[in-house]
């Protein structure tokens, strides 16, 4: 799990303040000066929710008693949006009758604060927030890693290709997806057991993570096969990328069976410019050019035909 | 209207936040903007606009009670407070029954220190 650490830990995370109070705002800041988190502030309900889905804070404080949309509007909202759902929300309010609280609760708050802040549990109640938010994230993560392997697994794979694609054809950037099968991998199970079969799939992943920039997407696609997505990248140098992988799996020797190379094939599809593409049908190349691989003898990488025939030609 | 004759209490009024480093700055910070704040006040209520008012002293409450001047929100709020349950169509009425207590609020405001 070591490889997605970074995503935790390298910025802070951001507390978003939707009060329509300016001292409010001034108070927090000084408040939770020390604590290790970025603040956050606006003044009114909808910016707030625009904010909330645009930069994805790891907590809300959200203002109960505010003019225009109010604070259980805002909650609401947050809680129907998929993209803001499992941002936890503390409410703040002036005095909070037990009706609000219920209702607060009702609606997916995590906790409330009255105001005038007390220092000490406006701190603790902050924090215990966001080990909620960090816990709920780790989780979700866990939820899309490979247990064998440590690569990301085939749902989160789904969704990032989709994501990538829609994206390099929006800015028609560059993008490339290998996919990668362990050549007879059949026969190293069958010769040396499950066990064995096991190592040889996760020191392919990891030699598959060995060789890959930070931008690249590594991921266990199903038994034996693995997906490279390679965001920003051209066919020229995905196949370079991809040559090192190779050359370095087929160098390896594996102490369960110093005698038996492993060796994979690859298949490429990549644009220099991504133009409109369904991602299933760029899947689809890369695949037939991974069978092409195979059939010309394996260990072996095959690009898929120039610019793929259905990319508007760019 | 809202003058200074009237002076219920005297002597200056601390922060109860007065000894926190940490709150030094902010409460100067809002000493410094009190007059102003006065000035708000004292214009709606000349102006009879009940709306404004109503705005101006819920803030003034969440945020005097958070500088540590708990005397001063809990006027602010007396005043909200008021001018809600009499409710908008008697906007002249209402600002009417609130004079004793807008004086008093300007009173504390004024007397309202640092340390």
């Amino acid at each position: 799990m070591a490889l997605n650490a970074a995503h935790f830990d390298d910025q802070q995370p951001i507390v978003l303040v939707i009060d329509d109070s300016p001292d409010v705002h001034r108070l927090l800041r000084a408040r939770l000066r020390h604590e290790q988190l970025e603040l956050r502030a606006v003044t009114n309900g909808e910016e707030g929710i625009e904010l909330a889905r645009a930069i994805k804070p790891a907590m809300c404080l959200l203002d109960l008693d505010m003019p225009g949309m109010d604070g259980f509007q805002v909650l609401r909202t947050l809680k129907n949006d998929v993209a803001t759902m499992d941002i936890p929300v503390i409410v703040l309010s002036a005095m909070v009758s037990a009706q609000d609280k219920v209702t607060a609760f009702d609606l997916g708050a995590v906790d409330y604060i009255t105001k005038p802040f007390n220092l000490t549990e406006l701190r603790v109640r902050v924090r215990s927030a966001l080990r909620l938010h960090r816990l709920v994230q780790m989780l979700a993560q866990r939820a899309q890693i490979d247990d064998l392997t440590g690569l990301w697994n085939r749902a989160y794979f789904d969704r990032r290709w989709t994501e990538e694609v829609s994206k390099a054809s929006r800015h028609q950037r560059p993008l490339s997806i290998a996919m990668l099968d362990v050549d007879h991998f059949k026969s190293i199970n069958d010769t040396y057991g499950h066990p064995a079969g096991d190592a040889v799939l996760q020191g392919v992943a990891r030699l598959i993570q060995r060789e890959c920039r930070t931008e690249d997407v590594a991921c266990r696609y199903g038994g034996e096969e693995f997906a490279l997505i390679m965001p920003d990248t051209g066919p020229p140098d995905a196949h370079n990328l991809c040559e090192r992988i190779r050359s370095s799996i087929a160098a390896t020797i594996w102490s369960q069976h110093p005698e038996r190379t492993v060796t994979i094939s690859i298949g490429i599809a990549g644009h220099a410019r991504a133009g409109e593409i369904s991602p299933n049908a760029w899947l689809e190349h890369a695949d037939r050019a991974l069978y092409a691989a195979k059939r010309a003898g394996r260990n072996t990488i095959v690009t898929a035909g120039g610019e793929p025939r259905l990319a508007k030609a760019g | 209207m809202a003058d200074q004759s009237s002076r219920p209490g005297s002597g200056p009024i601390h922060s109860e936040f007065a000894g926190d480093p940490e709150m030094k700055e902010l409460i100067e910070l809002f000493l410094s903007e009190l007059p102003q704040r006065i000035e708000s006040i004292n214009a709606a209520f000349r102006d009879g606009d009940a709306a404004t008012l109503t705005r101006l002293t819920h803030q003034l409450r969440g945020a005097s009670a958070g500088y540590g001047f708990p005397t001063l929100g809990s006027a602010a709020g007396e005043i909200e407070d008021r001018l809600r349950t009499l409710g908008k169509a008697a906007a002249p009425l209402a600002l009417a029954k609130v004079s004793a207590e807008v004086n008093t609020l300007i009173d504390l405001c004024r007397r309202a220190s640092a340390a």
